[in-house]
């Protein structure tokens, strides 16, 4: 009886049990596939983080593009099944070594570039994390600072406004106009003054023979005034003789600014991306020129960088065409192969006539001149433009004006210890270049 | 008509009107690309070949560019580097190249200016991979305080600044051998003190590599 009695107890304690058992089951199971999905979505997104880190320096995610190493598109078709992957990212070297056969050719096929080992950086997770998300949608690229509707070249500067010019032209018009009415209105006039008076009409002068009638009159007052005119001519035609050979383009108030083969931007380079002066024009501090960068200088961003935000894929496809670079085969790229290469025929904008002597590292590294002092904000011209004059007078008067960095620098040292014993007492002297022989002739001119 | 001397005057003032006006069109009209006239512009070109120029040569341009120097031509203090630009060469370097530059703090500075003219804009600051160009290459270039990178040999460092390492360019064109060995101390610093369990790892190969090893540079 106790146990017939104890059955259906027992069938529902059973049968409650197993309710629970259910219902914790069910929601185990839920908890376990939310976790499995949020933990999904983690990895996902720290595969694309961790691929971006390790990886993208030199592999396209979802392309076919090569970068250092080939495209991911598709990589799992082409691989071995199962963990082969695995195996090849934590540690490609070993499976070389092995004698891999799959992976002896990608080797090979790659121009033996050796791939990182990620057996120290990378755990087997962050491995699948970054399977994970090759295997993924492609992620969307924003470029940025692309603009969103327009071509992206820049228009031509349309000032607001009349030319000063053509203003001071129309007020001369308009005075002379205003002259000769005024003129007739008041001989006519007067005419008509003099003949209700009774009095002889004027004689009808022409505007010649009464100026000559009126200077005759002012004699000193014009005599005084042809000397100061004179004079004023010769000074302008004297300081005219200053910008003899200086471009300056007084429509766009602008100097020297041709068009280089390339619509090189500095304000990209030097301005919004912070690259020195002295990366490109690196013998701007060992040389007499600063010297216009070979175009492996350019490769050394411009093989990851293939496509800019204000002229597309164009203007860089120039570089690599120069370079001989190949973007669809990068490994391939041959820096020292000259017979790909084909030169740049940049346009030199500041150019010193040939019979003047001028040395940049003497300027910079002894003289401590900063690049914009003579080149202007460079940092922010899309087209270079010559800022000085470069002519004689702007030397000669730099050279009186500037005081030489002899504190402190060591090429000085001997010199500054001279010229303090010889101008001792004289407390107002200042060393600028002249005082110690920069406005001799043959310093810049043998 | 009658050519009397009023006329010519009249015609002479017109004459002479339109030729300001062309004058001022003319020079409104000039080749931005023209650098201007030049006044005796036989003193402001030689006949000699000038640096960057471009040479009539055999009725072809020839740019001065173009130029290599006579085969075997080595330039005053370059040292020739050794380790070629291989997998096996990376290693060697890695193990038998030292610096020949003691660290101080002079040349510290010095070459944390370097550092800033050469490095900053793809390295970033610190080291960290942040400069501008660097963000806006495909991949950031890994930080040095990271990964197999914070125990990289000085050997090594100097090794992918000569050549170039994955998408970094080779950078002995614009760097010579000192500037280059002082840029690997200054890299150091930013690398952070050296694990020395993972130094075990790379000795591991050393037997393999050592039987290939080249004649060292001499310094």
């Amino acid at each position: 009886m106790s146990s017939i009695h104890k059955n259906p107890g027992n069938s529902a304690r059973k049968n409650m049990y197993n309710r629970m058992f259910h219902f914790s089951f069910k929601s185990l199971l839920g908890i376990a596939m939310m976790l499995v999905l949020f933990s999904g979505n983690i990895k996902a997104a720290d595969g694309a983080k961790l691929f971006k880190a390790k990886c993208a320096v030199c592999h396209y995610s979802h392309t076919d593009q090569k970068l250092t190493g080939p495209g991911l598109k598709g990589v799992f078709d082409r691989v071995p099944p199962g963990d082969w992957i695995n195996r090849w990212i934590l540690n490609n070297e070993k499976m070389i070594k092995s004698g891999d056969a799959y992976a002896n050719k990608i080797y090979t096929e790659n121009g033996k570039a050796a791939m990182n080992v990620f057996e120290a950086e990378l755990k087997a997770e962050d491995v699948d994390a970054i399977i994970g998300f090759l295997k993924g949608p492609a992620p969307v690229v924003v470029v940025p600072g692309k603009p969103a509707g327009g071509t992206g070249t820049e228009g031509e500067e349309v000032k607001p406004g009349i030319e000063p010019l053509y203003l001071v032209l129309g007020i001369i018009v308009l005075l002379a106009i205003m002259i000769t009415t005024f003129r007739s209105v008041r001989t006519s006039l007067q005419n008509s003054a003099n003949r209700t008076e009774g009095k002889p009409e004027s004689p009808d002068l022409t505007f010649f023979e009464e100026a000559k009638l009126w200077m005759s009159g002012h004699r000193r007052f014009v005599g005084v005034m042809c000397i100061i005119i004179g004079f004023i001519g010769m000074k302008s035609c004297w300081d005219a003789c200053y910008d003899i050979g200086v471009y300056y383009d007084w429509e766009t108030n602008k100097g020297y600014h041709p068009e280089q083969p390339i619509k090189f931007s500095h304000k990209i380079h030097a301005g919004d991306n912070e690259i020195a002066c002295q990366y490109c024009h690196n013998t701007v501090e060992k040389s007499r020129h600063a010297g216009i960068p070979s175009v492996n200088v350019c490769m050394n961003c411009h093989k990851g960088i293939q496509e800019g935000a204000t002229t597309g894929k164009d203007e860089i496809a120039k570089i690599h065409y120069a370079a001989g670079f190949d973007p669809a085969d990068p490994n391939k790229w041959n820096p020292n192969d000259a017979s790909k290469q084909h030169p740049l025929a940049w346009l030199k904008v500041h150019n010193l006539p040939d019979h003047v002597y001028f040395n940049h590292s003497q300027h910079v590294v002894v003289g401590k001149i900063d690049c914009a002092k003579c080149h202007g904000d460079v940092k922010a011209m899309t087209t270079v433009e010559q800022k000085a004059p470069l002519t004689m007078r702007w030397c000669v008067d730099c050279h009186r004006t500037t005081e030489v960095a002899m504190e402190g620098n060591a090429y000085y040292d001997r010199l500054h210890k001279a010229l303090k014993e010889k101008y001792k007492g004289q407390y107002d002297v200042k060393f600028t270049v002249d005082k110690i022989g920069g406005l001799e002739c043959q310093k810049c001119h043998y | 008509m009658k050519l009397n001397y009023n006329t010519i005057k009249a015609v002479s003032i017109i004459g002479l009107v339109l030729l300001i006006i062309c004058g001022f069109m003319l020079n409104g009209k000039k080749d931005p690309n023209s650098p201007g006239v030049e006044f005796m512009p036989d003193m402001y070109r030689s006949p000699s070949v000038e640096v960057y120029g471009v040479t009539k040569f055999n009725g072809d341009d020839i740019y001065s560019t173009q130029f290599m120097p006579v085969k075997g031509t080595i330039a005053r203090g370059y040292i020739p580097y050794a380790y070629p630009n291989t997998p096996e060469g990376y290693e060697q370097a890695g193990l038998y190249l030292k610096n020949p530059i003691a660290s101080s703090a002079e040349v510290l500075a010095e070459a944390q200016l370097l550092y800033t003219k050469n490095c900053v804009h793809c390295h970033g600051a610190t080291g960290a991979g942040d400069g501008k160009v660097g963000q806006k290459l495909p991949g950031a270039p890994p930080a040095y305080n990271s990964g197999t990178i914070k125990n990289l040999p000085e050997g090594k460092i100097f090794h992918s600044i000569t050549y170039g390492k994955g998408l970094m360019g080779n950078h002995a064109s614009i760097l010579t051998t000192e500037e280059r060995w002082k840029l690997v101390l200054f890299v150091q610093t930013l690398q952070g003190p050296k694990e020395t369990a993972v130094a075990d790892s790379t000795a591991k190969t050393t037997p393999a590599v050592a039987e290939v090893k080249k004649e060292e540079p001499k310094h």
